[in-house]
């Protein structure tokens, strides 16, 4: 190709008609830069931050406004083609994978905060906005946004609407389930529906409630009122060590049975804490089975009380060391380790798989004791860093997927896991959500029934599976035959 | 396969079979709120859900409650750990507070009834016994039916037993009563505001915390007005309005009568109804298959309508 | 096609995606394409599944600014730069990127008084109104130069070619400040002509590599190499990888940020009256994500100045990229609109940026940018 014909080629991309009557509506009602059909960017889209394979993307749009987000659904309609939305592409259960080449719908681009409504407690941003970019154009005026996953620095509040999304300080705060009062949504047959309201009791059943931690499954959030939080003048960060992971788990169960619900709790066993210290430099101990990182907040009177009290369970659970942050700066650092735990994990194998289940906090040290059996038994390297508070686990396979056979092992570990979880008395997910990874879990937590009445509740939004369909419910019910859906309509992108 | 994970319960079993699957039914409490959501369809059979803590465990923060317990006995068990939960305290059941759905007028100490249904077993309009949620505070297992069910008055489905999120009672409360300091500032002064209750005169505000933390608010709102201890008041009564909190800036406007408003969260109890306009068609559209996904021979709790206050 | 991508580096990227927000094409622009994550998928697909160089791919390749940002972000310290250097070079080589103008653009650089020529021009042209604006150069490009003399041999001041043709003053500065801490200074002038960073992000790396041994046989002794401009002595540091050699790792070492090796000779330089002066500090990119040593600008900075302040924006790149601004006009104006409002929200009184390409990019945009050296300089010809 002549460098002439690339410019040619750059300048009318998307202009000519594409050959494909659904990429040409969408190109019609969409800037025609904003719909994307090349091969690069399908497979791009076709994956997220999971280690699932298997995506389709079809057409990928990126709306700047409610209006095209209607306009989309409506092309989609016409031609009954699914739709998935889309924000940073970082969850790890395969929630944003497309299936079977459906529409995609990138939010990235609708990524402006509006009116902050200090009367009313909220501010009103779009989907694409980015969580910590929020808190920080927030904090100058004396509130944050609370649900602070790990990955904050680059998720969206949509993906954080979609997933109900925690993070350490949700123990305290609760999660994003909380922390929204109203969502504007673009609904699968392409009404424009607000969703809760600015009162306190809206009329009506719960749908926002419902929608939240739906998966996209239930519609396109297009507006968000967040709820602001006020800062809290006065933090303590403790830095407990422990001489088995045990003693750190019991520490955490005795800190609630006191009465206490810190503003988080998270502990990180030794393989952990390594990589951590390694790659950020923290100052954890790297001599310890386990650390625990408790935070207590709130106004300067009374905190250390509280914090007392935490370091006094703690040593009474045999802590080799107590220790408080001394300023911010080191209270920012621990953060960071605990928070880039999953990304340090690189160097010691080039993959993880990070799991989310959610067992009874008295549970705990049972079911880590387990897991590690586990990880020994199929020859894995596990670690373990979880919001303990929550009983939230978060174990962590490190592996290398070119060793031959290695992928079977790993998810056979991760059944044993999950199974392990339910046994005793927890739940699939904390935060991940089920996506496509744990849709074959389902029926371990829910008879048919159950998982009936879930999927009436996706038909009273959708009933015809437009929105992201082969998601959260298992194989046999409504919206879930992945089979058909991984059969690729014929077209341009067969 | 379930069955491994929830405990059998016959009593739960019994409800189901007295539900059953055919003519109109529906669920009473004490009917402190038994007008809410209209007037029941005159031929309906009403059944009582039934009742007994199941299961609590204070250092997990859970309780398992059948749905007839009364929220007082609810509440005296938990005291005596330390504990309580959102809930209102209105003389109601832990069923019929989840079914209607509101909040108390502590609900800034407390939390709201919505975050706090974890996990809920109704008898669907079939009479199967339905399980959502999980018995974990964090949870994103698939849909959210225990927020579907809360609030929803019966009418998708007759609530059998829930898992409640509990939260330790502050180790002070202290209600004030002020006769000269704006409730608005009030509201702004303090870091995490406990129930403001204000009639236009007067404003009763609980602090609550550690001692210590208590006083330094007592300390902060003295540049505000006067404050005098007083008794911890009882619910408000009247029509209930649920308005924008910016709204109580200007009750006047809302033409409500005599009044008690819940500053900072919208709650205003008033000697006029609120007259609240009809659900958009979007979202109408939404409820009507909900209810025909849920109810398709529309027997659960007739004449019932979510929304009328 | 076989980009020549070390495959270890390839996997050493899990897609959790962190880099996004971190790079400043993704943040304009919101598409993964033109994300860390995105590239490197593409990189994947084009070595191992023999995807198309399409017009997309090559562009989002082409987009990326070489700001590295997305390295410090990588838990996974995914060698990003390295595999984007080596992509562009091999499609290069295939001759897929680089335009022949392009090229030709380059070519004064290795030669001072050629770009001396050329840039005059250019001033000579701007102030004529036939430079487009949208090009994003600074309006004050100085006519006239005047000679760099030796003050003595301690440490080499590398002069290189953009910097000495368009920011001599910062030099002087520089010197000066140096002569204040007590230490002679050799200005390299037409001893060691350009760097060649330039040429490796264009993936001209025959050519870098070209320069690179000839600077290092001018540069022969064990002196201190100090540099004034970041993107330059990111480039020298780098010379040990480029070349392999055990002497190119010896030469790295003794290459200096001007301001870091300033940082270690503290004691030395006179304390004297801070400038009354709010200044915000804007890192150049390969300062911060690439050398880092970005926080010895603050220290040299701090003292001599009323008050630093930081901006909020997590050193995300300004735009200038190299020849990126010219390269990309109109993606380097957004990422610099995102700067611009980064650096009001601090309401400075100056802008130091260690980097001619940053301060000439935002000048143009009219932040008051000025060299941290020449602040010093005030501060001390001032007392």
């Amino acid at each position: 190709m002549s460098l002439l014909d690339r410019f040619r080629d750059r300048v009318g991309s998307g202009s000519a008609t594409s050959g494909d009557p659904l990429v040409d509506d969408l190109r019609a009602v969409l800037s025609p830069d904003r719909v994307k059909t090349d091969g690069a960017q399908r497979s791009l889209l076709g994956k997220d931050a999971s280690v699932f394979d298997g995506g389709s993307a079809g057409p990928i749009c990126y709306p700047i406004s409610t209006n095209e987000v209607v306009d989309i659904m409506q092309v989609a309609q016409r031609h009954d083609r699914a739709v998935v939305p889309r924000g940073a592409g970082t969850g790890l259960a395969g929630g944003a994978i497309p299936l079977g080449a459906p529409i995609v719908v990138a939010v990235t681009k609708m990524r402006s905060i509006g009116e902050i409504d200090e009367a009313n407690g909220v501010a009103w941003v779009e989907p694409g906005v980015i969580n910590l970019d929020l808190t920080r154009h927030l904090t100058p005026l004396g509130y944050h946004f609370a649900p602070d996953p790990s990955s904050q620095q680059v998720c969206t509040i949509g993906g954080n609407v979609a997933n109900n999304s925690g993070g350490p300080h949700c123990l305290a705060y609760g999660v994003t389930n909380s922390h929204v009062a109203a969502i504007e949504i673009v609904t699968p047959s392409g009404d424009v529906v607000m969703l809760g309201g600015l009162d306190p009791e809206p009329d009506g059943y719960d749908l926002r409630g419902i929608f939240i931690g739906s998966e996209g499954t239930l519609g396109i959030a297009t507006k968000v009122a967040v709820r602001l939080t006020k800062n809290r003048p006065a933090v303590r960060t403790l830095l407990l060590s422990f001489a088995s992971v045990r003693d750190a788990a019991n520490t955490v169960s005795d800190v609630i049975a006191a009465g206490i619900v810190p503003a988080a709790m998270e502990v990180m066993d030794q393989r952990i804490t390594e990589a951590v210290e390694n790659y950020v430099g923290a100052g954890y101990p790297t001599n310890a089975a386990a650390v625990l990182l408790a935070e207590v907040d709130g106004p300067e009177e009374g905190i250390d009380i509280d914090a007392d009290r935490i370091a006094e369970i703690g040593r009474a659970n045999n802590a080799t060391m107590v220790r408080v942050a001394a300023d911010n700066t080191e209270r920012a650092l621990l953060w960071k380790g605990r928070k880039t735990a999953f990304g340090a994990v690189a160097q010691i194998a080039p993959d993880y798989y990070l799991h989310d289940t959610v067992v009874p906090r008295s549970a705990l040290a049972d079911v880590l004791d387990e897991i590690y059996a586990i990880a020994d038994r199929h020859d894995l390297l596990i670690m373990n860093v979880f919001h303990a508070g929550d009983g939230n686990l978060h174990p962590l396979i490190v592996f290398d997927g070119r060793d031959e056979g290695v992928l079977e092992r790993v998810h056979a570990a991760g059944g044993e896991i999950i199974e392990a979880s339910l046994a005793a008395g927890g739940v699939l997910s904390g935060e991940h959500g089920i996506g496509v990874e744990k849709q074959k879990y389902m029926d371990r937590l829910f008879s048919d029934a159950d998982l009936d009445h879930q999927n009436r509740l996706r038909r009273a939004f959708d009933p015809v599976c437009r929105a992201n369909p082969g998601k959260i419910l298992p194989m046999g019910h409504s919206c879930a035959d992945i089979q058909q859906l991984r059969s690729v309509p014929t077209g341009v992108w067969g | 396969m379930t069955a491994t994970l929830r405990n059998h319960d016959p009593a739960l079993d019994e409800f189901a079979r007295e539900v059953g699957s055919e003519g109109a039914v529906s669920i009473a409490g004490n009917r402190t709120r038994w007008d809410v959501g209209g007037p029941l369809d005159p031929d309906t059979r009403v059944l009582s859900a039934p009742t007994g803590i199941v299961e609590y465990i204070p250092e997990e923060m859970i309780v398992t409650v059948r749905a007839g317990t009364s929220v007082e006995e609810l509440h005296r068990t938990l005291a005596e750990r330390g504990q309580w939960t959102a809930l209102p305290e209105r003389g109601g059941t832990v069923g019929g507070a989840v079914a209607v759905g509101q909040n108390d007028f502590r609900r800034p100490a407390r939390g709201d009834v919505r975050s706090a249904v974890l996990q809920v077993r109704y008898v669907s309009a079939e009479g199967t016994l339905i399980t959502g949620g999980g018995p974990t505070v964090k949870n994103v297992s698939g849909f959210d039916l225990p927020r579907l069910i809360t609030g929803s008055l019966g009418t998708l489905g007759c609530i059998a037993e829930v898992i409640l999120r509990t939260n330790p009672i502050p180790a002070t409360t202290r209600w004030l009563s002020s006769t000269n300091a704006d409730p608005f500032a009030i509201h702004a002064a303090l870091l995490q505001p406990g129930p403001i209750l204000w009639d236009g005169t007067t404003t009763l505000v609980m602090l609550f915390g550690h001692e210590v933390a208590v006083a330094a608010d007592i300390d902060r709102l003295r540049s505000l007005g006067t404050f005098d201890d007083c008794a911890a008041p009882s619910a408000p009564t009247g029509h209930r309005w649920s308005v924008p909190p910016a709204a109580l800036s200007d009750v006047a406007a809302l033409n409500t009568g005599a009044f008690v408003a819940e500053i900072g969260v919208g709650i205003v109890h008033a000697e006029q109804p609120q007259s609240r306009p009809p659900l958009d068609a979007g979202a109408l559209l939404i409820h009507e298959r909900m209810k025909a996904e849920f109810d398709p021979t529309a027997r659960l709790n007739p004449g019932r309508t979510v929304g009328v206050r | 096609m076989d980009l020549h991508l070390d495959a270890d580096d390839l996997n050493m990227c899990v897609q959790c995606g962190l880099c996004l927000p971190h790079c400043p094409t993704f943040r304009v622009t919101g598409d993964e394409a033109m994300s860390p994550r995105g590239r490197i998928h593409l990189m994947r697909e084009v070595q191992d599944n023999n995807a198309p160089l399409t017009t997309e791919v090559l562009e989002s390749f082409e987009t990326c600014v070489q700001c590295r940002g997305c390295e410090p972000a990588c838990p996974s310290n995914v060698p990003y730069g390295h595999l984007m250097e080596q992509t562009r070079e091999t499609l290069a080589e295939h001759g897929e990127i680089t335009p022949r103008w392009q090229r030709l653009a380059l070519a004064p650089l290795s030669n001072p008084s050629m770009l001396q020529a050329g840039s005059s021009a250019l001033a000579v042209a701007q102030r004529l109104k036939l430079v487009p604006k949208r090009l994003g150069i600074s309006a004050e490009l100085p006519i006239r130069r005047k000679p760099l003399q030796a003050s003595g041999n301690d440490v080499y001041l590398f002069t290189g070619c953009v910097m000495d043709a368009w920011q001599r003053d910062v030099h002087r500065a520089g010197m000066r400040v140096i002569e204040a801490a007590g230490f002679g200074v050799t200005p390299t002038n037409d001893l060691a002509p350009c760097c060649g960073a330039l040429h490796a992000h264009a993936g001209l790396s025959d050519t870098t590599r070209g320069l690179a041994e000839t600077m290092m046989a001018a540069l022969e002794s064990d002196r201190p190499i100090l540099v004034d401009s970041a993107g330059c002595g990111a480039a020298m540091k780098d010379y040990g990888h480029l070349l392999g050699t055990s002497e190119a790792q010896a030469f790295s070492e003794r290459v200096f940020d001007i301001g870091e090796w300033l940082a270690l000779n503290m004691d030395d330089l006179p304390r004297v009256a801070p400038l009354d002066l709010v200044v915000a500090v804007q890192d150049p990119c390969h300062l911060r994500h690439v050398q880092k040593v970005h926080e010895s600008t603050r220290t040299v900075l701090r003292p001599y100045v009323r008050e630093l302040v930081e901006l909020d924006d997590d050193g995300l790149c300004c735009g200038a990229g190299g020849a990126y601004s010219v390269l990309e006009p109109e993606l380097a104006g957004q990422i610099r609109e995102r700067k611009v409002e980064a650096i009001n929200r601090q309401r400075p009184d100056a802008v130091a940026s260690a980097n001619p390409g940053c301060s000439m990019h935002l000048a143009a945009a009219g932040v008051p940018t000025i060299h941290p050296m020449e602040l010093i300089d005030q501060a001390l010809q001032q007392a």
